[in-house]
C-alpha cells in the first residue's frame, strides 16, 4: 500500500507535458579533416518524440545525426568535440562502447541496402550480434520487427526469398525493421524517404508517427512537408551552426529568425 | 538571403493576390463614395448601377478564392508566405462585405427618393467619408505590409462608432418630433448600419494585416464608440 501511495505521489507530481531529454548535445564541433562542418551546436532532443533537422546540402545536418551513433568512428581524420549525452552519460567518450551505442541508437539510410539474404535473415542478423536466441525466440523476435516496420503482412510468405527481391519502399521498412530488432531506444533517419515513390513514403512517415510512441526519432530530411507532417520538433542548420530549434508548428509558422524564414518560405540563395 | 523567392513565378503569384484585393477594395470604396452621392442627389437610376456593380467585387472575390486554393496547393506556402495567403482570403471576405453594405447604401436610397427629404441625410456624408477613410487606410497598410498603419485604423475605428451613435440619436430625435418623417428616417437608420458595419470589416481587415506582418493576433480590447445596443446611453461628449 505503501508502494502504492509512493507510485501515485511521484505520478502526481510529474508535470502534464513532462517531455524527458533523451540526447543533450552540449557545445559540439565536428571536423572532417580541416573542415569545421559543424559548429558549437547545443541542443535537447526530447524522447518519444520526433525532431526533424532541415537546412541546405552541407549545412551539417547529416553529419549531425552520424555523430548520434558515432558512425563517423569508421573514417580516419574525423573528430567530433564537446558533448552528446545519451541518457545523460557521453557518447563521444571513447570509454563509451561503440557495441552499446550501436544496441541503443539505430540508424536507417537514403537508400535502402538490404543484405544479399533472405529476408528473415536481414533482420535475424543484428540480433545475432548481440544475444543468442532459440530459434522459436528468434522468429518471434523477427515477426515482431516486421510488424513494427508494417512489412509483415506483405512478407510473412516469402520469408525465406531473398530482400533484393522487395519493391524500394518494402526495402527501406525491411531496414527500418532491422535497426529496431536490438530494439534500440534511438532511430536516426537519413532521408529515409528520398528515393521512395509518395506512396512508399507515405507508409514510413505513418510508421514514423507509430513508432514515436517507443522511439526516439531524429529525421533528417531535404523535404521540408515531410519535417512539417512527421515532426514534433524542427532544427534548422545552416553553415555548420544551429540556426534555429523549436516545435515544429512554430517553425513553419512563425519562425525567429529570418534566416529560417527566408529557408523555409524558399528565398534561398 | 534576399526577399525574393528562388522560383520567380510563386513572387509573381503572391503579388497578383495583393494586386487584386487592392483593386477589389479599391472598387468596394469607390462604391460607397458613390453610394451616398446618390442618396444626395436622389438618383434612382445611378442607385441602381451602384446595385448592379457589385457584381463586379463579387467576381474578383471569387477569382482571389481561386488564386488562394491555387497557391495552397501548388506552392505549398510557409511561415510569412502562409499567413500572406491565409489573410488575403480573409480580406478579401471582409472586402466582399463592405462591397455588400455600399451596395445596400445605394438600394436603400431608391425608397429614401420617393419620400421628402429629411435633413440628418446629411449627417451619412460625415459617417461615410470616416468608413472611406478607414478603407481606404487599411489598404494602403496592406499593400505595403505596415501593421503600425493597421493597427491605427483599428483604433481609429471608435470615431466612426461615435458618429454613428450621434447619428442614430439624431435619428430618433427627428423621428419622435415629425412622425411623418419615420419611413425616411428609418431608411436613414439602416444605412447608417451598414456604414457602421464596414467600418467593422475595416477593422478585421487591419487585424489580417497586423497577423499577416507580425505573426501575432491584435488581441488588446478595443475602445467601443457603439453604444447604441446598450441599455442606456451614455451622453455623448459629456
Amino acid at each position: 500500500m505503501n508502494d502504492l501511495a509512493t507510485a501515485v505521489q511521484s505520478v502526481l507530481q510529474q508535470p502534464a507535458d513532462a517531455t524527458r531529454v533523451k540526447i543533450a548535445v552540449r557545445g559540439l564541433d565536428f571536423h572532417y579533416h580541416d573542415i569545421h562542418a559543424v559548429r558549437n551546436i547545443h541542443m535537447d532532443i526530447s524522447e518519444r518524440k520526433v525532431t526533424a533537422i532541415i537546412g541546405p546540402s552541407g549545412c551539417g545536418k547529416s553529419t549531425l545525426l552520424r555523430v548520434f551513433n558515432r558512425i563517423y568512428a569508421i573514417y580516419p581524420k574525423q573528430r567530433a568535440d564537446g558533448a552528446v549525452l545519451l541518457d545523460g552519460e557521453n557518447i563521444l567518450d571513447p570509454g563509451y562502447s561503440l557495441n552499446r551505442l550501436r544496441s541503443k541508437v539505430g540508424m536507417v539510410f537514403q537508400k535502402p541496402v538490404p543484405f544479399p539474404m533472405t529476408i528473415y535473415e536481414n533482420v535475424a542478423y543484428g540480433i545475432r550480434h548481440h544475444e543468442t536466441l532459440s530459434r522459436p525466440r528468434m522468429d518471434e523476435r523477427v515477426e515482431q520487427a516486421l510488424r513494427a516496420a508494417a512489412l509483415w503482412d506483405e512478407v510473412k510468405d516469402k520469408m525465406k526469398k531473398s530482400a533484393l527481391g522487395l519493391s524500394g519502399g518494402q526495402q527501406q521498412r525491411l531496414c527500418i525493421a532491422r535497426g529496431i530488432a536490438l530494439r534500440p531506444q534511438v532511430l536516426l533517419l537519413d532521408e529515409p524517404t528520398s528515393a521512395l515513390d509518395p506512396i512508399a513514403t507515405g507508409r514510413i512517415e505513418q510508421l514514423i508517427e507509430e513508432l514515436k510512441k517507443d522511439y526516439t526519432i531524429v529525421i533528417v530530411t531535404h523535404n521540408m512537408q515531410q519535417a512539417a507532417r512527421v515532426s514534433d520538433e524542427t532544427a534548422f542548420m545552416y553553415m555548420g551552426e544551429l540556426i534555429e530549434f523549436g516545435n515544429t508548428e512554430k517553425i513553419f509558422t512563425k519562425p525567429d529568425k529570418k534566416q529560417t524564414e527566408d529557408y523555409i518560405t524558399g528565398r534561398f540563395g | 538571403m534576399g526577399n525574393e523567392h528562388t522560383i520567380k513565378s510563386y513572387d509573381a503569384e503572391l503579388a497578383r493576390l495583393t494586386a487584386e484585393i487592392v483593386r477589389m477594395g479599391e472598387l468596394a470604396a469607390s462604391q460607397l463614395e458613390a453610394a451616398i452621392d446618390v442618396v444626395e442627389r436622389r438618383d434612382e437610376r445611378a442607385a441602381q448601377r451602384i446595385v448592379d456593380n457589385d457584381d463586379a467585387i463579387d467576381a474578383l472575390e471569387h477569382e482571389t478564392s481561386h488564386d488562394v486554393v491555387r497557391l495552397l496547393a501548388l506552392r505549398a506556402p510557409m511561415a510569412r508566405d502562409l499567413r500572406e495567403v491565409f489573410a488575403a482570403l480573409r480580406i478579401a471576405a471582409d472586402i466582399e462585405r463592405i462591397g455588400d453594405y455600399a451596395a445596400n447604401v445605394a438600394k436603400r436610397s431608391i425608397p429614401l427618393s420617393m419620400v421628402a427629404p429629411v435633413a440628418p441625410a446629411r449627417g451619412l456624408r460625415r459617417l461615410s467619408d470616416l468608413a472611406v477613410a478607414a478603407v481606404r487606410k487599411v489598404l494602403v497598410a496592406y499593400n505595403s505590409r505596415d501593421a503600425q498603419k493597421a493597427h491605427e485604423v483599428w483604433e481609429e475605428d471608435v470615431h466612426l462608432d461615435e458618429a454613428y451613435t450621434g447619428l442614430f440619436r439624431e435619428l430618433l430625435t427627428y423621428m419622435m418630433e415629425d412622425p411623418r418623417s419615420i419611413t425616411a428616417c428609418t431608411h436613414l437608420l439602416f444605412m447608417a448600419k451598414n456604414i457602421e458595419r464596414i467600418g467593422d470589416h475595416a477593422t478585421n481587415i487591419a487585424e489580417n494585416v497586423w497577423y499577416a506582418v507580425t505573426g501575432e493576433p491584435l488581441q488588446t480590447p478595443r475602445r467601443k464608440g457603439d453604444v447604441t445596443a446598450e441599455p442606456v446611453m451614455p451622453k455623448l461628449g459629456g
